[in-house]
């Protein structure tokens, strides 16, 4: 039985190194044109190439976003890029057009071409006329259940990737333009301003947003598995190293230990209160068990809440001084728990008894973002580099 | 160039003699209708007013549990003379090609019809005609009448819809806020300082932008780019039947009456995206 695939975003070459790292299968990244982040950071030609061959060493893969809705203008110069990226070796093309998709089977064969979620599809019949137009995979609207996926699966037998933790859209992907008139920015070619989350005034009453929760399905997993579904998805390309090393490594966590038969209850609303403690919005499960309804939304404010829980990223361990060298985020001190984790999925939690700056001078507080720290820390675990430190409690 | 018309009402001779075709929203199948049409309905204007085109909108999102019900409706529409069938979600298309239907369609994704390559492809899939994007410019949609062999159909005057969700956002509104209500509200957006309307229906909720797409002053543009139709609908528009006869008029005549655009100014200034290209940006990545 083929195991299912953990998909994270990566917004540039760090991200994915470090999403792949901790436990990712495949990644999805924008490049330079025609992807729908726009303000993403995306990645050059050369880093294209620099992310499929780091993938490819550790036996994973990357798939490449090309699902704007193209307009005559950009058409030009498309059928050099894909197979300029080709040549840099993606795995696989995301894709809304059916012209493009229609290009990219006939040229490239060789390369699987996914449907992206911007097409919106909801039921077996319109997979099924992809599945004759080629389309290796389906991403589906995020707006089916449980039963509708599964029905999918039975019926057309295609690979088929859901997402199952993000952001999400409050109206149906591809048909939405509140962006483009209220910002003029095309929300269908990477510009979405998210109007969604904007206050509204109605009557000059309210103020109020349209705004959802986010996606949450960790406590689906296994659900999402039996009935077949090939790969999961996680939103989020312009996402922190932070959010994704905790995201994907919780939920590498939960498919390891479903397929292992090891995934308790008490564990799950452990790995529940970790994915929450990274999240800065509230989260449901919208459309997977029942139509979404008014708790699924929010109505005031943006409701995003700043997480300050990231204390930094470890460098190096020297493990003769027993010294952790850091990059430091976020405010601490010496008397702190924190929690230190590893791509490899080791966790060790202390309390923080010493404490140096960059020219080893024993210091109390940790007290300004993007400098270096060294942290003691007598431990048996194997600290590696893109190792993280997080705040238990003050 | 045709004189296309979203009605509002069901009382259909009122229209006919001012249009060239009507355009009929399918109860269960088409989102944001005020009106809907049964098929026994549609029919019986078809038979009854052989001299006008009838396209019938089914354009909502379909769900596995209505496969077959759009399947027994496509086989109806086959037996009827209707010009064509406007489709969003492709079941429809997968549902003509494996059912061998002689159905015309409309590609109408609201707004991803936006190129002509595209539009080539869904003609060599067997699509007849295309409603193109309203957030496209008038040159684009010059290029696409020019290049693609497909007809192409252009909203020029409505309220335009601007987005559709599947949530019930306004019963959802009121259950948060404690309040009672129709199916409508009306926001406003506070940078732009715009108005849109809410409106929920069984299928879900739409977005209009309160303002008057008026596209009267590009007629003759897309009359001379041989555009195959233009595209009326009527919800929030006054005086609709007179704008509807006065059109016919104006492209029967060439699209060379200056009275009719100044006539018209009256609908107001909006024109949409026709002028005005939408922003696409995406960053240089760092090396």
């Amino acid at each position: 039985m083929q195991r299912i695939e953990l998909l994270s975003p990566a917004g540039d070459i760090e991200r994915l190194k470090v999403t792949l790292l901790y436990g990712a299968d495949a990644v999805y990244i924008g490049g330079e044109k025609y992807g729908l982040r726009a303000n993403a950071t995306n990645f050059s030609l050369s880093q294209i190439k620099e992310g499929c061959d780091f993938a490819h060493r550790l036996g994973k893969k990357v798939y490449l976003t090309l699902n704007i809705v193209f307009h005559n203008e950009d058409m030009e110069g498309v059928y050099e890029y894909i197979s300029a990226v080709v040549g840099a070796g993606i795995d696989a093309f995301i894709v809304s057009d059916p012209f493009i998709i229609s290009y990219i089977k006939k040229n490239f064969p060789q390369v699987e071409v996914h449907l992206s979620t911007q097409d919106s599809t909801t039921n077996y019949k319109t997979v099924q006329y992809f599945q004759k137009q080629g389309v290796d995979r389906v991403v589906l609207a995020r707006e089916v259940s449980l039963d509708e996926i599964e029905q999918i699966i039975e019926k057309t037998g295609i690979d088929i990737e859901v997402f199952i933790h993000g952001a999400m859209c409050t109206c149906y992907s591809g048909r939405c333009a509140l962006s483009n008139y209220v910002t003029n920015r095309d929300a269908n070619r990477g510009g979405c301003a998210q109007v969604c989350r904007f206050s509204f005034a109605v009557d000059g009453e309210n103020d109020f947003t349209f705004a959802t929760k986010d996606n949450n399905l960790a406590r689906y997993i296994g659900k999402l598995i039996d009935i077949g579904v090939t790969s999961l998805k996680v939103e989020g390309r312009m996402r922190s190293l932070y959010y994704l090393a905790t995201v994907i490594g919780t939920y590498r966590e939960i498919i390891d230990r479903y397929y292992h038969n090891t995934l308790t209850e008490d564990i799950l609303e452990v790995l529940e209160e970790r994915l929450s403690r990274v999240a800065n919005r509230a989260v449901s499960t919208h459309y997977l068990l029942k139509e979404a309804n008014h708790d699924d939304q929010y109505y005031t404010g943006r409701n995003e809440a700043s997480n300050q829980d990231y204390l930094g990223q470890v460098i190096s361990y020297d493990i003769n001084q027993k010294l952790i060298k850091i990059y430091e985020r976020n405010y601490f001190e010496v008397g702190d728990t924190v929690e230190l984790f590893t791509p490899q999925g080791e966790r060790v939690s202390f309390v923080i008894e010493k404490l140096y700056d960059e020219d080893m001078n024993q210091i109390d507080v940790a007290r300004h973002p993007d400098n270096i720290y060294y942290i003691y820390l007598d431990t048996p675990i194997v600290i590696n580099a893109y190792s993280m430190i997080r705040l238990l409690h003050h | 160039m045709k004189v296309l018309v979203e009605v509002n009402s069901k009382d259909i001779a009122n229209y006919v003699d001012s249009c060239d075709a009507l355009l009929l929203g399918l109860e269960d199948f088409s989102v944001l209708n005020s009106v809907t049409f049964s098929l026994d309905e549609i029919e019986e204007i078809v038979n009854k007013y052989p001299k006008v085109e009838v396209f019938v909108k089914m354009d909502k999102n379909i769900f596995n549990n209505e496969i077959a019900s759009l399947r027994q409706t496509l086989l109806k529409l086959e037996q009827i003379d209707i010009c064509g069938v406007f489709f969003y979600d492709l079941a429809i298309l997968e549902l003509k090609q494996e059912l061998s239907l002689s159905l015309n369609l409309v590609w109408s994704q609201t707004h991803m019809v936006t190129n002509y390559r595209t539009c080539n492809y869904y003609y060599n899939q067997g699509v007849q005609y295309a409603l193109l994007s309203k957030e496209i410019t008038l040159d684009e949609i010059v290029d696409i009448s020019t290049n693609s062999s497909i007809q192409t159909i252009v909203e020029v005057v409505s309220l335009p819809s601007v987005g559709y969700s599947r949530r019930k956002l306004v019963h959802n509104y009121y259950e948060h806020f404690g309040k009672q209500g129709d199916s409508t509200l009306s926001i406003l957006e506070k940078m732009t300082n715009k108005k849109y309307l809410v409106k929920e229906e069984k299928s879900g909720t739409g977005f209009f932008l309160n303002e008057i797409l008026n596209g009267t002053s590009v007629i003759s543009r897309l009359y001379q780019a041989k555009v195959d139709y233009v595209l009326f609908r009527e919800e929030g528009i006054l005086s609709f039947l007179e704008l509807i006869r006065d059109t016919k008029k104006y492209i029967a005549d060439g699209c060379i009456d200056s009275s009719y655009v100044e006539k018209y100014k009256k609908l107001g200034d909006s024109t949409g995206f026709f002028f005005k290209k939408t922003i696409y940006r995406v960053k240089k990545c760092k090396e």
